[in-house]
């Protein structure tokens, strides 16, 4: 779609998103999102690379129920003999594929629907918003269920379930947004200069929703990466693929905590927990970026634990009029100072 | 109401009888359909090189008032006027190449720019949007407009939030005059500036007006400054035309109380306490269905039965200057038989 | 001479931030006594909404440091008191009117309940004694329909109605000090004229020493009767209100006066100040002003001047102070 090209473009638009990147970099939580979710692009992608056993290969079973050794660091499942840390390795590339495509599927779909709504108005709008009001209605576990039961058990049925009704909080984000955008005065300047709408939807509109448009893919991704790893938690899955969601669902059904193999159910819900992690942590700190005013205090805080004392009171000194020297007078403020304050 | 002079002056916008109303949303379908009357019957004339003025508060429509005159709010009813051709009768690229010759200037110097767009785009952009011209070309009109608007080259890459408020109003006046506009709509250019800086912006404006020969219509709710630079203006109040003359004669003889209002409020500076001071009482009522009568009679000190009922019209007192005032007007023999004339008792 | 209400000597308030520290105020000195209106005029950053707040004490410790040689109020020293003890003296003995009202007042609870709360916190009165007392303030200020007005919530009254409102509250408890902070800028201007008649019939029926913080000079002329003027953290000039308008000594007062548009017969060119006012980090050496003053001279870019004490009670920071001979 031509459209999603233009919203490509939008996004990719050099300046934005490369800034975007410097500007996490320089933000130490926003750095360790950065890390975090590069090495776990990595992982996947190397997978073959990294895992010392290739868990789908049936011939590199080794006994089962291994304690973790050198030779397996995490041990072996019990119910089938394979190498947990290999599982834990290629289990990633599930998890993020459809975590990213997923949220950038939904990008699109929820931006487009959004700018339309918005910027378009009248019946567009009304329908839209009824549309995600029904869609809002629908629940979307017991609907999984009953289509993986008619079409198969397998990843496309629960992404396919995950865009269809994913894109609307999206959409009514970013509609909110249009609006707001649609009735600003430089808008207005420049349709009074001839624009067309088109020009005003794609220099002034689409820009201006482009860092709400990343900030909530990223926090997407994080949910859907939990989503999905429930629903292979509860067999709906691809039962071929090994993913976190279905290593944690064999451990138990293998009997882990029964057998006290709490390796084989801590490593999938660890990387779990650091996927969705890495991603929140660089939607939250994004989040800050924009909204400047969401910014913890803390950064307040750190300038004043290192506040000098006697910088302080040259600068107070320097504001006084030149003539006898006067006492020093005392801080009236009574919130608590912090430690290494005067008072 | 034109300006007077022996020399044919061409009338570059006129207003007949505009009205405009906006539906408020139903509060359940079926209900009774309310209407907000933005404005309300309002005509005027504007000549070329004229700075006009009008008044008000908020709620008074003239915002909206601006925005049917350049094309941004088609009138409910009658017509708007621009270089003698209906402007909203106009096929889609004649209507744009009119509206080309007008451009508006706002109050807000902080949202009235882009904030993602470098100040180059932002005064660049209505040229670009035009076409026609190269990169050069249009670089060149820029560094033109810059030098005039009193700006240095370097700040082109910058973003509208490394400037102040009174800069940024520069900016936005560098945009509206790149393609030459004839006619200038100020929507209280000053009112969000520092009061240092009203004086430099107003001069500003003054000297682009003279050197390009542009046409003014100044909002504000400041009479002090409307009267310093409008040959002509109007006051509103609730969508209607309250007064409206020359402005030097209707500052010398202000007839309506509610303009009388608005210059007791203008506590001026040199305190004339001989000065006439009305007081309002109560609050500007909504604009949803107003009543029949004078739209001001709630507020205003000197209200009589018939204001209530009866609507005021626009009649000429003097060369110049007109009115709408049952206290100027007033009533018919048969209506004060019937009490009209009588004070209203104050609520 | 009246007793002074409100006695400030040597405020600083300065904003230590990521590139440096912003010097806020820089060594003020304010009075006002009982039943007498000061005005506090400057223009934005000028770090009059500072001093208000300080007055108070309502800044916190992060992000501001402050210093102050004393702090007054009816003879009683407040620059030690614990937030406790302040909390008892804001509302009842020193109230503030603040410039927005939407953002001043508590949008889930109905106006009354927020007066009453004032009383009921500061005073004995039980419930029903204090909406009793609700309602007179409310009728006081003007409000039509007071007692069933009073169950109004804030977004449900026009900004001329909340303004009122935030009077009443101040003067609920007839405190010593009102401070009003803008009180009016948000409103149209008939609606400004019929506030500040509400305002000013209040302060002088109940003798309530009020200090009006404003950047709009002619509200000043109608409302106070002293004036400092602020630039750029500093007082540069103190006098009384006719004398500030009729003879400014700063070049500065003298800048703003000529600048605001008058309703004179001729047509006239626009007075103005070249420039901008000073980055609150980036003051210029010697006198703030002197860049764009007309009155320039060599010890003015090189030395503060100090606030000097002028014949008749007045007080002006200038070299070269006009309406003298000037040093040649």
């Amino acid at each position: 779609m031509s459209t999603r090209n233009v919203l490509l473009q939008a996004a990719r638009r050099g300046g934005s998103l490369f800034g975007l990147v410097k500007k996490l970099w320089g933000h130490p939580k926003g750095r360790l999102g950065l890390i975090l979710v590069s090495l776990l692009v990595l992982i996947a992608i190397l997978a073959p690379v990294l895992a010392p056993y290739d868990p789908y290969d049936v011939t590199q079973r080794a006994e089962k129920g291994l304690r973790p050794s050198l030779q397996h660091p995490l041990g072996t499942t019990i119910t089938t003999g394979q190498d947990i840390l290999s599982m834990l390795i290629y289990g990633s590339r599930v998890s993020l594929m459809i975590g990213i495509i997923t949220g950038v599927i939904l990008a699109f779909l929820g931006a487009l629907m959004g700018v339309i709504a918005g910027y378009v108005g009248g019946f567009a709008d009304t329908l839209i918003m009824r549309v995600v009001d029904i869609l809002l209605v629908i629940p979307t576990l017991p609907l999984i269920i009953v289509l993986t039961n008619l079409l198969g058990r397998s990843y496309f049925v629960i992404v396919l379930v995950f865009v269809a009704f994913g894109w609307t909080g999206l959409a009514r984000v970013i509609r909110s947004l249009v609006l707001v955008l649609k009735n600003s005065n430089y808008v207005k300047a420049a349709e009074l200069a001839g624009a067309s709408r088109w020009y005003i939807m794609t220099k002034h509109i689409l820009p201006g929703t482009s860092h709400l448009i990343i900030m909530n893919t990223t926090l997407t991704c994080a949910g859907i990466m939990v989503a999905e790893a429930g629903l292979s938690f509860l067999g709906l899955g691809d039962p071929t693929a090994i993913s976190w969601g279905k290593m944690l669902a064999e451990a138990q059904g293998g009997g882990a905590l029964l057998f006290g193999a709490w390796w084989w159910i801590l490593a999938p819900g660890a990387g779990i927990f650091l996927a969705v992690f890495s991603f929140m942590r660089i939607g939250i700190v994004m989040e800050e970026i924009f909204n400047p005013r969401m910014k913890a205090s803390s950064s307040i805080y750190k300038i004043f634990k290192h506040l000098n004392n006697s910088y302080l009171d040259e600068v107070f000194r320097s504001m006084e009029d030149e003539g006898p020297e006067e006492a020093e007078g005392q801080p009236i403020s009574t919130a608590p100072a912090p430690e290494g304050g005067h008072d | 109401m034109s300006a007077s002079g022996g020399m044919p002056i061409e009338r570059l916008l006129e207003m007949e009888n505009v009205s405009v109303n906006f539906p408020v949303k139903r509060a359940y379908p079926f209900s009774r359909r309310r209407w907000i009357q933005a404005v309300t019957d309002v005509s005027l004339e504007i000549s070329q090189g004229e700075t006009f003025g009008i008044v008000g508060e908020s709620g008074c429509g003239k915002s909206t008032l601006a925005n049917a005159m350049i094309g941004m709010v088609r009138p409910t009813g009658g017509t708007v006027r621009f270089q003698g051709e209906d402007l909203y009768a106009l096929k889609t690229k004649a209507f744009k190449e009119a509206r080309r010759n007008m451009q508006m200037i706002f109050q807000d110097p902080f949202s009235s720019l882009n904030p993602r767009f470098t100040v180059y785009d932002i005064i660049k952009e209505p040229l670009l949007i035009r076409g026609g011209a190269s990169e050069a070309e249009m670089r060149a009109r820029v560094l033109e407009l810059l030098k005039l608007v009193g700006l240095d080259e370097e700040d082109l890459l910058r973003h509208p939030s490394d400037f102040s408020g009174g800069q940024r109003q520069r900016i936005g006046i560098a945009r509206a005059i790149i393609l030459n506009p004839r006619f200038l709509v100020c929507d209280e250019p000053v009112s969000g500036l520092d009061v240092s800086v009203h004086a430099q912006i107003m001069n500003l404006l003054m000297e682009i007006q003279a050197e390009l020969n542009l046409t003014y219509v100044f909002i504000s709710h400041n009479l002090a400054v409307v009267k310093n630079v409008c040959q002509n203006m109007l006051v509103m109040y609730l969508g209607k035309v309250m007064e409206a003359g020359d402005s030097n004669t209707v500052f010398a003889n202000p007839l309506h109380p509610y303009t009388k209002a608005l210059l007791s409020a203008i506590l001026d500076v040199n305190v004339d306490r001989t000065r006439e001071r009305v007081l309002l009482q109560g609050d500007t009522p909504s604009p949803i269905d107003p009543p029949e009568g004078c739209r001001f009679w709630q507020r205003c000190p000197f209200a009589m039965v018939g204001c209530e009922t009866t609507p005021a019209a626009l009649v000429g007192v003097e060369d110049g200057h007109h009115v709408a005032c049952h206290l100027i007007s007033g009533f018919s023999p048969e209506q004060k038989a019937a009490g009209l004339d009588q004070p209203a008792s104050s609520q | 001479m009246t007793d002074p209400v409100l006695e400030v000597r040597n405020l600083k308030v300065a904003f230590p931030c990521a590139g440096g520290i912003i010097r806020a105020v820089e060594g003020i000195d304010l009075m006002t006594r009982k039943g007498e209106c000061v005005a506090l005029v400057g223009e934005s950053g000028c770090g009059k909404s500072v001093t208000a707040f300080s007055i108070m004490k309502l800044l916190r410790t992060p992000p501001s440091v402050s210093r102050i040689d004393s702090l007054q109020l009816d003879g009683r020293e407040l620059s030690h008191l614990s937030e406790r003890e302040m909390e008892h003296i804001r509302g009842k003995d020193m109230a503030m009117i603040f410039q927005d009202a939407m953002t001043a007042l508590n949008p889930v609870m109905t106006v009354g309940k927020q007066i009453d709360e004032i009383y009921r916190r500061h005073t004995r009165l039980g419930k029903k004694e204090a909406r009793e007392q609700t309602v007179r303030a409310l009728e006081l200020v003007g409000v039509p329909e007071a007692r069933s007005r009073a169950d109004s919530f804030p977004h449900e009254l026009s900004g001329g109605m909340r303004q009122r409102v935030l009077i009443a509250l101040a003067f609920a408890c007839m405190p010593k000090l009102i401070i009003a902070d803008e009180p009016t800028t948000s409103l149209d201007v008939t609606i400004q004229a019929q506030v500040l008649d509400v305002l000013k019939s209040m302060q002088q029926e109940h003798d309530v020493s009020a200090l009006l913080i404003t950047h709009d000079l002619s509200v000043v002329a109608n409302m106070a009767d002293t004036v400092y003027v602020m630039y750029s953290g500093k007082i540069v000039e103190r006098a009384a209100v006719e004398e500030l308008f009729t003879d400014p000594r700063h070049p500065y007062s003298q800048g703003l006066l000529a600048s605001v548009p008058k309703l004179s017969d001729e047509k006239q060119a626009f007075v103005q100040i070249p420039d901008t006012v000073p980055h609150p980090m980036r003051k210029p050496t010697g006198c703030y002003f002197h860049p764009r003053c007309s009155y320039t001279t060599e010890s003015c870019r090189e030395r503060m001047p100090r606030l000097e004490v002028v014949p008749e009670d007045r007080q002006v920071r200038c070299w070269n102070p006009l309406g003298q001979e000037r040093e040649a």
